[in-house]
C-alpha cells in the first residue's frame, strides 16, 4: 500500500529559479544542522595571486555579482577542474577573475548567504526535504539545463543556442496530454513581458500549453490546477498591469529578495487552499549554479546518448554528457514530507523531474533518454503517516 | 504554526535600464527564430540588435509572445471554420430563414507612398 501522501497526490508543481549554487544559498545551514552538506567555513579557492580566498557570509541581495559570473561550458570546466583533470572545485575565483581582472572582486564568487537573509528558502529547507545532492544536468548555462527538466535531455546541446526536439523523446507535457487516460499539464510564465525560456519547441508550436502566473494563482484559488505545473519566474524588470514588476528569477544582478517573495507566494497560494495543499507536491529547484562557488564535485553519470563536439564545448574536447553540472538548491515541499528531512546518499538532477512526473502519472514509459531512465525519482519522500499541521506560513513584512 | 515575515525588495532595486544579460539575449534570439516563422502580419519588425536594456527586451518579448498566441488562435479559428459541415446540419440550416442583412465590406488599407 502506498504511503498516504502518495495516495493523495494529484498535482506536482515545479518552480525553477535561476543561477545560484547550493552553498551560496543554503551552505550556511550546515551550522544549524550538520546533516546538511553545506559549508564548514574553511573552504577556499586560490585567487590569481595564489592567496587563498575563503568562503564568507557576505553575499548581498544585489549589485555584488556584476558582471554576471560566467557559466558557459568552458568557464564551468575551469571552475570544476581548475585546469587539471580532477574535479577539485578550485577554479571559481580564477574563472571570475577572467571577467574583470580584479583580484578583490573575483573573491566575491565565494560569498554566501546566512539563513537570516533568506528566510523563505532557509525555512523551506529546514521544514521540508532538502537535497544534499541535486546537481544541474550539464556543467553549462540555462537553456540546456532547463531542457533536461522538460525533456530529460538537451539533445546534445551544452550552450544557449537553439535546439530542436528529436523523436522519440517527447516533452513531459506531451507525454501527459497524449497519455491514456489523458493528463493535464501547463507551463506558467510570469506574464507576456517575461515569457518563457522554452520557446523554440513548445511556445512556438503549442502555445496552448502555457498560462501566466496569474492563471496559476487563479487555479490555486479555485482548486483547479493541472496534474503537472511548471512555473517560471519573472526574468526582467518591467511595468505590468499591476504596476512595476521586479524580476524574481534571482539571476545576477536581480534582487534576491524579490525571488524570496516569489517563492513564498507560490508556496502560500498552494497552502491557502486546503484541498490543494494536501494533494500537491512542490519542488523548488535552481536551473544551474550561475558560476558561483559550491564545494561538492559533480559526479559522473549515465551518458544520454548524445555527444557535444569539441567545437560546441569550447574546451577542445567533446562532451559525452557523462558528468553532471554543479550542485544547486532543491527542496521538496508537501505536508506529507516529515519536518527536517535531509536527502542524502542519492543523486538527483533535472532529469529527475520528468522521470518522477512520468512515473507517478503514466507509469512504465520506454521512450525516454538513458539519463532520464536512470534518474532518481523523489516522491518516495512523502512518507509522513499523517498530514502535517505544523507547516509555516509566509507573510510580507 | 509559525508565521515567517518576508522582507519586500526595495523599489529602488527596479532598474529597467539595466543592460540585458546573456540569458535575455538568448531569449530574444529564440523568440526571433519563432517570430520569423510567423505570417508576416504578426511580425514586429523590431531590429533585435538595437535592444540594449531590460525595458527594450521586455517590450520585444511581450510583442512576440502575444503575436505567437494571436497567430495560433487565428489558425485555430480558421481550422474550425473550414471544418466540413455534417449533412444533417446542412439540412437543418436550409430550414432556417436566410440572413438578409447586408455585410459591410472590410475597410481597405490606405497605401502609403507615391500615388
Amino acid at each position: 500500500m502506498p504511503p498516504p501522501g502518495l495516495d493523495n497526490l494529484k498535482h506536482i508543481v515545479v518552480l525553477m529559479m535561476e543561477n545560484r549554487s547550493f552553498d551560496h544559498m543554503l551552505g550556511a545551514l550546515k551550522a544549524k544542522d550538520s546533516r546538511i552538506d553545506g559549508l564548514t567555513g574553511t573552504e577556499t579557492n586560490p585567487d590569481t595571486t595564489t592567496a587563498a580566498a575563503p568562503v564568507l557570509p557576505a553575499a548581498e541581495f544585489q549589485s555584488q555579482l556584476d558582471p554576471d559570473p560566467d557559466h558557459h561550458f568552458p568557464a564551468v570546466n575551469l571552475q570544476i577542474f581548475n585546469g587539471g583533470t580532477t574535479p577539485t572545485m578550485q577554479g571559481f575565483v580564477k574563472s571570475y577573475f577572467n571577467q574583470r581582472q580584479d583580484v578583490a572582486h573575483s573573491q566575491k564568487i565565494m560569498y554566501y548567504f546566512t539563513p537570516e537573509k533568506l528566510p523563505v528558502l532557509s525555512t523551506l529547507a529546514t521544514e521540508f526535504a532538502v537535497f544534499n545532492r541535486w546537481f544541474s544536468s550539464i556543467p553549462g548555462p540555462t537553456i540546456c539545463n532547463r531542457a533536461f527538466a522538460h525533456y530529460g535531455t538537451s539533445f546534445g546541446k551544452v550552450a544557449m543556442d537553439l535546439f530542436y526536439v528529436n523523436e522519440p523523446f517527447k516533452s513531459i507535457y506531451n507525454r501527459l496530454i497524449d497519455a491514456n487516460p489523458k493528463h493535464t499539464a501547463k507551463l506558467y510564465y510570469f506574464d507576456e513581458t517575461s515569457s518563457t525560456m522554452e520557446i523554440v519547441n513548445l511556445l512556438q508550436h503549442q502555445p496552448e500549453l502555457f498560462g501566466t502566473y496569474k492563471d496559476f494563482m487563479d487555479g490555486c484559488k479555485k482548486g483547479q490546477l493541472p496534474d503537472y505545473c511548471f512555473i517560471e519566474p519573472n526574468y526582467n524588470d518591467h511595468d505590468g498591469d499591476d504596476g512595476e514588476q521586479l524580476a524574481s528569477d534571482q539571476h545576477p544582478d536581480h534582487n534576491i529578495q524579490a525571488g524570496e517573495s516569489f517563492i513564498a507566494s507560490v508556496y502560500q497560494a498552494i497552502k491557502n487552499n486546503a484541498n490543494l495543499w494536501k494533494s500537491t507536491a512542490l519542488l523548488v529547484v535552481y536551473d544551474e549554479h550561475g558560476g558561483i562557488y559550491d564545494h561538492v564535485p559533480p559526479p559522473p553519470c549515465t551518458p544520454d546518448g548524445f555527444v557535444a563536439s569539441a567545437n560546441d564545448t569550447g574546451i577542445g574536447a567533446e562532451f559525452k554528457f557523462d558528468r553532471l553540472g554543479v550542485r544547486v538548491p532543491a527542496i521538496l515541499i508537501s505536508p506529507w514530507v516529515p519536518k527536517g528531512t535531509v536527502v542524502d546518499g542519492r543523486i538527483f538532477e533535472h532529469a529527475s523531474i520528468p522521470a518522477t512526473v512520468t512515473e507517478h502519472f503514466i507509469g512504465a514509459y520506454d521512450q525516454r533518454s538513458p539519463r532520464e531512465k536512470q534518474a532518481e525519482t523523489f516522491l518516495d519522500l512523502l512518507t509522513s503517516p499523517t498530514q502535517r499541521t505544523d507547516c509555516p506560513d509566509f507573510q510580507d513584512e | 504554526m509559525a508565521i515567517i515575515k518576508v522582507p519586500v525588495a526595495p523599489s529602488s532595486s527596479m532598474n529597467q535600464d539595466r543592460v540585458v544579460s546573456g540569458l535575455l539575449k538568448s531569449q530574444i534570439l529564440h523568440l526571433q527564430e519563432a517570430e520569423l516563422r510567423l505570417p508576416a502580419k504578426y511580425q514586429t519588425n523590431i531590429y533585435i540588435h538595437s535592444i540594449r536594456t531590460e525595458r527594450d527586451a521586455g517590450e520585444y518579448i511581450r510583442q512576440v509572445t502575444e503575436a505567437i498566441h494571436s497567430a495560433h488562435a487565428s489558425r485555430l479559428r480558421l481550422i474550425k471554420k473550414r471544418k466540413p459541415t455534417p449533412t444533417f446540419e446542412i439540412a437543418a440550416a436550409a430550414a432556417e430563414p436566410r440572413d438578409t442583412r447586408t455585410k459591410k465590406a472590410p475597410a481597405k488599407k490606405k497605401k502609403k507612398g507615391r500615388k
